[in-house]
């Protein structure tokens, strides 16, 4: 795409109305803007990580109507009436989320910036399928990268929360 | 000893923060006013260029400012060697080479602005290998390198002038033994070009407050990216705070900054604060990778078995700049480190790094070292299979005890390689008989500390609140830092673990420090804080001799000022951490997959400080290694980065990494805190030749090249069947 039409294209917002975390919200962007960039720039939820900016390392999943997806490569035009669901929403009124509580428990995270991903698409997992097996596991998790590479803790914890999911 | 913290659960401090999204990495910070900066790039791997036209990229929306390289010229970057050009001015040497810098009010306004600056460049003879680059005729690289910075060191003078370093280490007499064994082998391999990968990419944000200037980065050595930046760009150290802050993985790749010193002639030149989050593609092409090697290994052994010399010739491709390396080598630091951990009477070891047009070598957790584990290991077992010898034999021959010297020339105290070897062999022993197409190996190894690093202060001090703080100018890259030095003063002071708080200061508020890297951080941080604590201790007794630590601390809270003491220790030289690896492989014989079975990750770590970190630094690093030994390569075509995506450059997930056994030895103490030793560059290394080994132990193909691809694994098999 050339320089211009880049330009152009931010010069074309419309109104795009969604939900965020059990809030309506109602943003002024190109429909075509990444969800994470309005999340993070527009809305200042910061929980949702910038990694690859390619939809490729998973740091950046949220919940779009309970399915766990990345939102560096959803354009907003896709999320209008939508209902989304970041990190920072993922326990609800204070406390920590089954799955959030479990990670902290099994020490499953070094730097931490795969987590808020890994825990998205694991809760997504868990809400269809409250005890995976490990290949449910790891293809739910087949888009999320982990360079501190505790993989295994992971799985545990995703394991140990199944049972006490709401 | 009384272990009681030692022994409680180990929380980790930052733990809740990064669960629910609250931890704040640099590219989460504002600030009023912020700009957004990008890059106009070289789309060559070498190149002249005249000028650089910004007047249409000027008038376009959004910007405020463009700096060229004749701005900056002749201000280049480096972490010791400054040869990197802030922008560059006359000459790009690598394709992503960074030639404009746009701040701009948005992030998409600088991108757009800075594909409009227009740069008229012509060609120049490029080198894309590194024994093209010492041929003779080569283009001469870097003309003007006699100018170049060199920090805290005087950069020896070289025969070719595209060398970058050169290092030769030497004792005993190898070419002489070398004569008298009785077997001389000698083979050759190849590492691929692998980049440490950090999921967070560099980030830097910069900003003025009067004549001081202020960076917050993700680098994790502050201290010293203050000093380089001084350095480059002239500016006084006490005009210059560096903050880092919760950093999202490093593998050693954060030890390297870039755009923390354009930024600040940016922030300048604007009067506004300005941010750079890298691109992933950028990342992967422009910054910096474990450096690729060519490495032949000869090693003579007598009759029986015995090695009685060694020495290696290892080429690195140091790519377009030396600025990301850190040593005065200027070749990776475990350049040395072939047969570590075994008796070696004479060695010689030669490393020579060498510029081409690729992307920049640099530090990759265990840098240098692990090219030479997986040279080594697939050595030695090459060279037991064709002597009709165990593997775990053959080792254990050679291994090192106590009293006896390694290739460095240096003797051994408290040994743990011989009880390795026996619990792999326990390994091996407790499998028992295997089926077709599956295989076992074995590599081992040892890592000592960077010798330059040893020595560590923080501050610790009771406050109004009676808690005491420590103040410490490492960061958290996600090892656990903080909460390790938490449980040291904890344990030491004989306090639950809430009475001690960890504060990360800024380069003008905590005491110098090298940073997080080399495995330093729990035996030589962890050092200081112990021995602050010693200290605090007796201050505290002197203020209530006698008295309660909990009377104590409130006694101290009491008092005007608190209690305030220094913890500095220095660690000793030639101390190591051992381990061994033992992997089972299943190979496809129909497509040369390879599938990881039973693996055990055995690891002489002292006394365990943290036990949760610690296992997650061997985990780690074991996926960590097996992606370098099976999945990963940063491909280059004629200098072009062609898998500069996470598509193409693909790191283990989940599905990619088995459950791994961890064997922790704790009864060789080392010289850290209680005991204890590191852990945070051991499982990576040995991996890969452990695989390699296990492949031919599985079907008879030897791969000497990283990765080892299916691919590489049916040439091999089809070769043997034809």
């Amino acid at each position: 795409m050339t320089s211009e039409s880049r330009l152009d294209r931010a010069a074309r917002s419309e109104s795009i109305v969604f939900t965020v975390n059990g809030r309506p919200c109602a943003v002024d962007v190109h429909p075509d803007t990444p969800l994470l960039y309005v999340l993070r720039n527009d809305l200042k939820l910061k929980g949702t990580r910038f990694g690859c900016a390619s939809g490729l390392c998973g740091a950046c999943t949220v919940h779009v109507d309970g399915r766990a997806v990345t939102s560096c490569d959803l354009p907003m035009w896709s999320v209008a009436g939508h209902t989304v669901t970041t990190i920072e929403g993922l326990a609800g009124e204070g406390g920590l989320h089954p799955l959030q509580q479990a990670f902290v428990d099994e020490g499953a995270g070094q730097c931490g910036y795969c987590l808020s991903g890994i825990l998205m698409s694991a809760a997504a997992l868990l809400a269809d399928t409250p005890s995976p097996s490990l290949d449910e596991i790891t293809a739910a998790l087949e888009r999320n990268v982990c360079r501190c590479g505790v993989h295994a803790r992971v799985i545990r914890a995703i394991r140990a929360a199944g049972g006490k999911h709401p | 000893m009384d272990r009681a913290i030692l022994d409680a659960p180990e929380v980790r401090i930052e733990g809740r923060d990064k669960v629910t999204g609250s931890a704040r990495y640099v590219g989460d910070l504002v600030r009023e006013g912020m700009l957004h900066v990008a890059y106009t790039r070289s789309p060559y791997p070498h190149a002249r260029f005249a000028s650089v036209d910004t007047r249409r990229a000027e008038t376009m929306p959004g910007v405020h400012a463009i700096l060229t390289g004749a701005d900056v010229r002749p201000r280049r970057l480096g972490r010791r060697l400054q040869d990197w050009p802030l922008l560059a001015w006359d000459r790009v040497r690598m394709v992503g080479d960074r030639v404009a810098a746009v701040a701009a009010g948005t992030l998409a306004e600088a991108e757009a602005a800075a594909q409009a600056v227009d740069v008229e460049y012509q060609e120049l003879p490029a080198i894309f290998d590194v024994d093209a680059s010492l041929a003779p005729g080569a283009p001469i690289l870097h003309p003007e390198a006699a100018d170049y910075t060199f920090l805290r060191a005087t950069r020896p003078t070289f025969e070719h002038p595209n060398i970058q370093g050169h290092a030769v280490h030497e004792h005993g007499d190898a070419r002489a033994a070398m004569a008298t064994a009785a077997h001389v082998f000698e083979h050759s391999f190849e590492i691929a070009r692998v980049v440490a990968g950090a999921l967070e990419p560099h980030a830097s944000l910069a900003w003025l407050e009067g004549e001081v200037v202020h960076v917050q980065s993700t680098n994790k050595s502050p201290f010293r990216l203050r000093d380089q930046v001084s350095a480059a760009l002239d500016i006084p150290l006490d005009q210059l705070v560096i903050d880092s802050g919760v950093i999202g993985g490093d593998f050693g790749g954060k030890g390297s900054s870039i755009d923390d010193f354009v930024l600040i002639p940016l922030a300048r030149r604007t009067g506004r604060p300005v941010r750079v989050v890298t691109r992933y593609a950028d990342e992967l092409r422009a910054t910096n990778s474990r450096h690729m090697a060519r490495i032949t290994l000869r090693t003579g052994l007598d009759e029986e078995g015995r090695i009685v010399a060694h020495e290696a010739r290892i080429v690195y491709d140091g790519g377009a700049y030396g600025a990301a390396k850190g040593n005065v080598a200027q070749v990776p630091g475990g350049w040395r480190n072939t047969l570590v951990g075994y008796r070696i009477p004479n060695a010689r070891i030669e490393a020579i790094s060498v510029y081409t047009n690729n992307v920049p070598g640099g530090h990759a957790r265990a840098p240098g070292q692990v090219q030479n584990a997986f040279a080594a290991e697939s050595h030695v077992d090459l060279m037991a299979r064709a002597l009709g010898i165990d593997p775990v034999e053959l080792r254990r021959r050679n291994a090192i005890r106590d009293g006896e010297t390694d290739l460095l020339g240096r003797r051994w105290t408290q040994s743990a390689m011989p009880a390795i070897l026996d619990h792999l062999a326990d390994v091996a022993a407790a499998r028992g008989s295997r089926r077709p197409g599956v295989g076992r190996g074995i590599a081992i190894g040892a890592r000592s500390l960077p010798a330059a690093e040893l020595d560590a202060t923080v501050e610790l001090s009771v406050g109004r609140d009676g808690i005491v703080e420590v103040l410490t100018g490492v960061t958290d890259q996600g090892g656990g830092a903080h909460t390790a030095l938490q449980r040291i003063v904890a344990q030491a002071l004989g306090v639950p673990l809430g009475r001690v708080r960890v504060r990360r200061g800024t380069t003008a508020e905590a005491p110098w420090d090298h940073g997080v890297g080399g495995s330093r951080v729990t035996p030589v941080v962890g050092g200081a804080a112990l021995a602050g604590a010693r200290l605090l201790r007796a201050s505290l007794e002197e203020l209530a001799p006698g008295a309660a630590i909990e009377t104590q601390l409130q006694q101290a809270a009491e008092r005007p000022d608190g209690v305030r003491v220094t913890g500095s220790f220095e660690h000793a030289q030639g101390f190591f951490s051992t381990f061994g690896c033992a992997v089972e492989v299943d190979v496809d014989r129909e497509t040369g997959h390879v599938r990881l079975g039973d693996c055990t990750f055995i690891a002489d770590v002292g006394t365990v400080v943290n036990p949760v970190a610690l296992r997650g630094q061997l985990l780690g690093g074991f996926a960590m290694g097996l992606g370098q030994a099976l999945m990963e390569e940063l491909q280059i075509e004629d200098g072009v980065v062609t898998t500069a995506n996470l598509g193409d450059y693909k790191m283990p997930v989940m599905a990619d990494v088995p459950p791994l056994n961890v064997v922790l030895l704790t009864e060789f103490v080392g010289d850290g805190p209680f005991g204890a030793k590191s852990a945070g560059e051991l499982a990576n290394v040995a991996v890969a030749p452990a695989i390699a080994n296990a492949i031919e132990d599985a079907v008879g193909v030897r791969v000497t090249s990283l990765p080892i691809t299916a691919e590489k694994v049916l040439a091999g098999l089809r070769q043997a069947g034809s």
